[in-house]
């Protein structure tokens, strides 16, 4: 059973702690800003003081507290998205040494056990920045929507109680609804480019965590009434076929959930769902993308 | 976020290209094996021929060494593909329309994606760059390979060498060399052979092992490592029959080359065929 305080960095994210970390060390912050939308970016340093246990968000908070660089000169506060501040809602990813993790859970003392050590956070590259660290992750739930990852359970009458269900299939599904949309997955992803106008989001890569997600409910004893929507758009533009099995989502996933085997997962259900189409039946895809839900 | 109802966007009917997406994407995986995939094995195994083919002589040609041995089973294994195989023709046509559409779909969808491999250092990042790369100059190498040896765009190659199926071996060692003896040129042709020979050998395998991903034949992490393993033995095989063809050819003496099939033939061959 995952804990949810995961304190621990995705695999290969820290460097190799360098010894006890000295409490009361300075830290220098190399931060990527920019002031807004299509605004121009610059970096900016600051040194922070660390005690033991501080992460990347305390020491963004001590930033805001007094926002003066290295050089001395004043600047406006960093700006940053959190929420949970304990790795379970996402909202604070961001590239942290070039690689994408939650800052909240991203400890000093691993990153930079030494006085005068830097840490460089830069915004997620795959979404648009909002400001400074802060980008807007719309796409993602979009892509949740264009595929409707939930149970349909609205009607005008009750529906009763739901199947049953096996621990086999619950632990599965466990795993996989620990997903946080934090978007570390489609950040690494080399198929997941930045697509700023949402007209285009219902052609472009819907990204590994919502491919997980449609397996999560096509697993679902009634979310599986959805499963042939979901399986006509995984087979089109922005589907699964765009995966380009890199494999770099399923090592950056905080969660560690198992998203190749999702990918297979979906692949093989694709695969059977188009043979079934053509041997059996043949739903129109208009009709199907208008399903219920 | 409430959809705004007020101004529905007027249905679109999608363009062919996006309403048989998934048809165009499994034929572009299928294609790479069958034809492709299954041509380069064979390929491979008659040119590397080169190198093994005394073994399988059966008694023919006794006082043949490894070498001229190799060069009269290529020689012959050659004749009996351009004699022998019925409807050769439409079998390389099927082949070169495969290629062609891998090739356009392969660069149309690989320009879909940006390699990021120098910012995520992982092994399979790495393995999906290289098939990138190795799609882009494995495109150029089968095209200079087959303008060359089987269209007699002779004016590409160094010393003019046109390989000619009735005397397989002594043309290709001929157009590898740039002549007789190594070239500058010659020695950058088979340099070229190397590399765009390996890059596809290691195209088709990890192609096969991401099509049993794509197609959901491998799921489970496990079953994917078992299949990578069946796929890295398939490929070291491989790469060994392409490096022994590509040292074979650029290492034969083309006149020595020609004594052989004049034996192997029986007769000499006039001069100026
Ligand atoms: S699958 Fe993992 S990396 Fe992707 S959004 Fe979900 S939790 Fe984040
Ligand atoms: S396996 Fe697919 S979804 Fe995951 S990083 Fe690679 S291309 Fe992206
Ligand atoms: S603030 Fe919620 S994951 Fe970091």
């Amino acid at each position: 059973m995952a804990t949810h305080l995961n304190a621990t960095p995705p695999p290969d994210a820290a460097p190799p702690s360098r010894g006890p970390a000295t409490p009361g060390r300075t830290v220098n912050f190399k931060v990527r800003r920019c002031d807004g939308p299509g605004k121009p970016g610059r970096w900016e340093t600051f040194a922070v003081t660390v005690e033991r246990g501080s992460n990347v968000i305390s020491c963004l908070q001590q930033i805001a507290a007094n926002p003066v660089t290295v050089e001395g000169t004043r600047t406006t506060p960093v700006v940053w998205d959190s929420g949970c501040l304990e790795e379970v809602c996402g909202a604070c990813t961001m590239v942290i040494n070039g690689k994408v993790r939650q800052s909240c859970s991203c400890l000093i003392d691993n990153y930079a056990p030494g006085e005068g050590d830097t840490i460089t956070l830069e915004p997620m590259q795959k979404f648009p920045v909002v400001r400074d660290l802060w980008v807007d992750r719309s796409r993602m739930f979009s892509a949740l929507r264009r595929l409707k990852t939930w149970v349909p359970i609205d009607g005008t009458y009750s529906q009763g109680a739901g199947p049953k269900e096996t621990p086999d299939d619950q632990e599965i599904r466990y795993k996989l609804s620990e997903c946080m949309t934090c978007g570390c997955c489609v950040d690494a992803c080399p198929q997941f480019l930045l697509e700023p106008d949402p007209a285009r989001w219902e052609t472009s890569f819907v990204g590994a965590h919502a491919v997980s997600l449609a397996r999560l409910f096509n697993e679902h004893p009634t979310g599986r009434t959805l499963a042939p929507h979901r399986l006509e758009v995984l087979s089109g533009h922005g589907g699964i076929n765009d995966c380009g099995n890199a494999q770099n989502c399923v090592k950056v996933c905080p969660k560690h959930i198992p998203l190749t085997e999702s990918i297979g997962q979906i692949g093989r259900a694709v695969t059977v769902h188009q043979i079934k189409k053509i041997f059996f039946a043949r739903p129109d895809p208009h009709a199907a993308a208008k399903g219920p839900g | 976020m409430t959809p705004d109802l007020s101004a529905a966007a007027p249905i679109q009917r999608p363009s062919l290209f996006e309403r048989h997406y998934f048809l165009l994407r499994r034929l572009h995986s299928l294609t790479g094996i069958v034809p492709i995939g299954v041509f380069l094995i064979a390929h491979l195994t008659t040119n590397s021929a080169v190198a093994w083919g005394r073994f399988g002589l059966r008694g023919e040609f006794p006082d043949m060494g490894v070498r001229d041995g190799g060069v009269a089973y290529f020689w012959r294994e050659v004749l009996w593909i351009n004699q022998q195989v019925p409807h050769l023709i439409l079998i390389e046509v099927v082949l070169w329309l495969s290629i062609a559409y891998h090739s356009v779909l392969g660069v149309y969808f690989a320009a879909q994606g940006r390699c990021n491999a120098h910012q995520y250092r992982y092994q399979d990042n790495w393995r999906y760059t290289l098939q990138r790369v190795s799609g882009y100059v494995g495109i150029l190498f089968i095209f200079y390979h087959v303008a060359t040896l089987r269209w007699g765009w002779t004016w590409l190659v160094p010393g003019g060498a046109s390989w000619d199926h009735q005397r397989s071996a002594s043309t290709l060692a001929a157009a590898l060399r740039g002549g007789e003896n190594f070239t500058a040129a010659g020695l950058a042709v088979s340099l070229f052979y190397f590399i765009g020979v390996s890059l596809l050998v290691f195209h088709f395998v990890n192609g096969l092992w991401t099509a049993a991903i794509t197609w959901g034949i491998t799921v489970s992490a496990g079953a994917q490592r078992q299949w990578g393993y069946i796929c890295a033995a398939l490929g070291t095989g491989l790469m060994l029959a392409a490096w022994a063809s590509v040292i074979g050819f650029a290492t034969l003496s083309p006149a020595q080359a020609a004594r052989v099939e004049d034996t192997a033939r029986g007769q000499p061959f006039k001069v100026g065929m």
